[in-house]
């Protein structure tokens, strides 16, 4: 299932052609081409799962499913439902609900005593200034089911904290929603990349996050593997992410995991039943045969035998291009010299002229991202680094509201 | 124009190929795509190329003043995207034409049979299709039978181009004109300043 707005289509698209599958692709709006398909392109309703598995399941009698593959938090709930109802291997759709919903994720995994920062829910038409009394600092401000760290916010005090809250109402725009008042770990965090087969995980790989994640947003940048923690505290953030997935109650597929580790050992920031996101699975190649993780993900899917998952040897790594600024993009100047920098694989630039870029927490779309691979993390970071220091971005201010432009005309 | 003024821009598509886009034009109209080095011989900028010492070069496809190289070699196109760069001048400094004109052998796929094929599938069926999303797709040409397109309009950067490529016109033309082997799609699409799909979920 790639909904319209994912990145991974091409990298899907070319993983069931290296294994030679016939692939359906479902969307949630209708390809141009759809009518002439013959069951390569469908539409399903994925924002209903229940209505999409039936749907799927009417469209199976035509055109069989051997096997069903969601590529984010949403479609990894879809996904669930739909190998429930035709009797695929898949998730079950407690587990990947309770992966996407921030609050039930943390109830379950505070019941199976997985370190997690203390946490409390709240609703965004209750008073601020009444909650703030009650929270501990710094704490963090998070809605529940928004993604790319969009709306997360650090508060250091009852001041920051009606402000973050006032700024979240304002992005979710659901007086009635809940959202998550959360303890802040201060400490180094790193993503694991993950499979789970037959209920055991299998650790892809594990990425080092250079960049400070201290707030007051968390913006993401730079992921590096493999990881340069020590041996002994990777098992341990291995062991806290495989109890996660147990508590959870995920028995198959992708999972990517956010951790923190400080004086107290590993925290389980969030888990997601889905694999990493943007572009940046670009960046993991694994056995002799260079196989990428989406390839990994269909063959597992559909039970066919999986390569080694041992990771290439070189270190690799990806940045996301931090957002400029707020405005509309002009142009983008030094592509061509960032990509001439030595390790650089490739710059992408995902943001097209005349799209509107909206910083963190408000935004949440980068507007590209730099790959690069080289004999040692420290050597990839440097020359993604280097590679960002060639762009200029030209952007247009952003238009002042009307109201703000001069008063009305009579 | 000196072959040394010539300005060439590498624009890596992914570790295997990588577009070398240069100032002046290599082969005028249409697009030649070789496939190995004898396919190559009489063209000295695809010659000089495929003999590049260990870049394992697979496939190459000259339109116009792009010229795209898919290799086998896992080195990094900053690493050998010099060589390549010196063989397209090397090729430009001689008196012979860079790329030549593709030679039709006896028996061969009739391409321009081919081209107009697909170009009636195009015009009356795919066209009128993406249209709908503000689209439009452009046969740029067929050599040995494998379908050059570039994407216009709302598929040039969209997010589902690969989707419309692969499960809609590739599945099209296998039913509607099997002799085709094979499409590449020669657009830029990080230049699309409309897209009908945009990405953007982390």
């Amino acid at each position: 299932m790639l909904p319209t707005t994912t990145y991974r289509t091409a990298a899907f698209v070319e993983a069931a052609r290296q294994i030679g599958v016939e692939l359906t692709v479902a969307s949630e709006k209708p390809s141009a081409l759809e009518a002439t398909s013959l069951g390569g392109l469908t539409t399903l309703p994925l924002q209903d799962p229940q209505r999409a598995a039936t749907e799927a399941f009417l469209f199976a009698k035509t055109y069989p499913i051997a096997a069903v593959a969601g590529v984010d938090d949403d479609t990894a709930i879809v996904a669930a439902v739909i190998a429930q109802r035709l009797g695929l291997k898949g998730n079950p759709v407690h587990a990947v609900q309770a992966a996407r919903d921030k609050h039930q994720q943390r109830e379950l995994l505070a019941k199976a005593g997985v370190p997690i920062p203390r946490f409390m829910l709240r609703r965004l038409d209750e008073n601020p200034a009444e909650i703030s009394k009650t929270v501990t600092y710094p704490c963090v401000v998070k809605p529940l089911r928004l993604s790319a760290s969009r709306g997360v916010m650090r508060a250091n005090n009852a001041q920051d904290f009606v402000k973050a809250q006032n700024r979240l109402n304002a992005i979710v725009c659901e007086p009635e929603a809940s959202f998550l008042v959360e303890e802040f770990i201060p400490g180094y965090e790193v993503a694991l990349e993950g499979l789970v087969v037959n209920r055991r995980l299998h650790v892809l790989a594990i990425f080092d996050k250079p960049d400070p994640l201290d707030g007051p947003f968390f913006e993401e940048t730079i992921y590096l593997t493999p990881s340069t923690v020590p041996a002994g505290l990777q098992a341990a953030i291995t062991q806290c992410a495989e109890r996660a997935v147990r508590a959870l109650g995920i028995t198959e597929g992708p999972v990517h995991a956010e951790l923190r580790y400080n004086e107290n050992g590993p925290w389980l920031i969030e888990l997601a039943a889905r694999p990493i996101g943007g572009r940046c699975s670009a960046v993991l190649r694994f056995g002799d045969q260079k196989i990428s993780l989406e390839e990994i993900i269909l063959r597992h899917a559909l039970g066919m035998a999986l390569p080694p998952l041992q990771r290439e040897r070189l270190a690799a790594g990806v940045m996301m291009i931090p957002i400029p600024g707020a405005g509309t993009l002009q142009e983008v100047r030094g592509v061509a010299e960032a990509k001439a920098v030595p390790l650089v694989e490739d710059v992408q630039i995902t943001a097209h002229p005349g799209e509107r870029l909206v910083p963190f927490p408000e935004g949440s779309r980068y507007p590209g991202f730099i790959f690069a691979r080289g004999e040692t993390p420290s050597a990839v970071e440097a020359a993604l680094r280097a590679a960002h220091r060639k762009l200029s971005f030209t952007l247009l201010p952003p238009q002042p509201p009307a109201s703000a432009a001069g008063p009305n005309p009579p | 124009m000196a072959a040394t003024d010539v300005r060439i821009t590498a624009e890596p598509i992914d570790t295997q190929r990588c577009k070398f886009v240069l100032s002046v034009p290599v082969l005028a109209g249409g697009v030649r795509r070789f496939t190995g080095a004898d396919e190559a011989k009489g063209s000295p900028l695809a010659e000089a190329i495929f003999a590049i010492p260990g870049l394992g070069v697979t496939e190459l496809i000259v339109s116009g003043n792009i010229v795209t190289v898919v290799k086998q070699s896992p080195a990094p196109w900053q690493a050998v995207g010099k060589p390549v760069g010196a063989a397209i001048r090397t090729a430009l400094a001689s008196d012979v034409p860079p790329v030549a004109v593709a030679p039709q052998p006896p028996g061969a796929v009739n391409d321009d049979a081919l081209y107009e094929q697909v170009a009636q599938v195009f015009e009356e069926q795919v066209n009128p299709m993406v249209a709908k999303h503000g689209g439009r797709v452009e046969l740029i040409d067929v050599q040995d039978a494998v379908v050059m397109l570039r994407m216009g309009g709302g598929c040039q950067g969209c997010g589902m181009a690969d989707v419309t490529l692969r499960q809609g016109i590739e599945g099209m033309l296998s039913q509607l004109v099997p002799a085709v082997r094979g499409i590449v799609d020669i657009t830029d699409h990080t230049s699309g300043s409309n897209p009908y799909f945009q990405a953007s979920k982390k």
